[in-house]
């Protein structure tokens, strides 16, 4: 795994999370909330593009052309796998694992490359609202389950003791390792990470999760744009398939 | 609907207030309603964010001290 794997990782990882906030847009407890989570999935949306755009510059773009035809090739933690039914799973994935990535940024701003130093930076005065919607909603209470199971992704994200994150922190290319993120993830949220036992075995490295699976169909055909042409006027249909 | 307020249960109302540029005055650009301050900022920073604002504010209702009000004598 490289630096370019983990950029990787924090773009697809956001565009899920953006995608899953979007969806809430009209589901959210109340006005507020509705905007909140269509402001919210903008927002990571539109730093995912800019993740996205990293790659190339950083030396290596790890995206194959599966990537196209199999979900299972993107990076999204299994939390995103399928839409949110609850309104907890939104807070939790809002308050710990969005904490999460912008923590991960954090440590590239702080790290020794320069390209993610200089663009990542203006995410991070963004995030500091998602940040502050995620935390309230927390503190007002939610389902011990989302959470938990938040918590146990965000820790396996950040990879296991000994593995290529705490390498690239060792090359100063990150300013933080795992233990140093989920630090500063449990002082973000002034709360302690529950205690969690993770087989490193089963982990995969370039998805950075302990379980298989991918995201729902529909999803994957809207990301490529095939749910776009279901709705195309039969002309264009005909002239994209000659 | 005479004496309507947004507010139920332990929501409040805020004001949001911001101006473009330095030499303007900050002004109403709205409200949002928020059970604390952390949400408040977040809402209006999500409902009022289409204009590149150089400075934005909330202030809770309840701490606007009002003299008078349209109506009154």
């Amino acid at each position: 795994m490289s630096l370019s794997d983990l950029v990787l990782s924090i773009a697809d990882n956001k565009q899920m999370l953006g995608l899953r906030y979007a969806e809430w847009a009209t589901r959210a407890p109340s006005l507020e909330a509705d905007i909140a989570a269509a402001a919210m999935g903008l927002d990571d949306l539109g730093h995912s593009r800019v993740l996205y755009g990293c790659l190339e510059p950083l030396g290596a773009d790890p995206r194959a052309p599966d990537r196209e035809s199999d979900p299972a090739k993107l990076r999204n933690l299994a939390y995103f796998d399928e839409p949110w039914t609850e309104w907890s799973q939104f807070v939790a994935a809002n308050a710990i694992l969005d904490t999460a990535f912008t923590v991960m940024i954090e440590s590239c701003v702080s790290g020794s490359v320069e390209v993610l130093q200089h663009r990542l930076r203006k995410m991070l005065l963004e995030e500091r609202y998602h940040f502050l919607h995620g935390r309230s909603w927390l503190r007002s209470g939610i389902d011990d389950a989302p959470l938990q199971l938040a918590w146990r992704e965000a820790i396996e994200w950040f990879g296991p003791p000994d593995g290529e994150t705490a390498s690239l922190h060792g090359e100063g290319k990150l300013a933080m390792g795992p233990a140093e993120l989920r630090g500063r993830l449990e002082e973000q949220l002034e709360m302690k990470a529950p205690r969690v036992e993770i087989q490193w075995k089963a982990w995969d490295p370039l998805r950075r999760r302990g379980t298989p699976g991918a995201i729902d169909a529909h999803t994957f055909g809207m990301l490529r744009g095939l749910e776009e042409k279901k709705y195309a006027p039969p002309t264009a249909a005909k002239q994209a398939a000659s | 609907m005479t004496g309507y307020k947004r507010v139920s249960g332990d929501a409040v109302e805020y004001e949001v207030f911001a101006r473009k540029a330095r030499v303007d005055p900050l002004h109403l650009v709205g409200s949002v309603v928020a059970p604390d301050d952390d949400l408040a900022m977040a809402y209006a920073r999500a409902t009022y964010d289409e204009e590149r604002w150089c400075e934005m504010a909330i202030v809770r209702k309840d701490n606007v001290i009002s003299l008078w009000q349209p109506g009154e004598p």
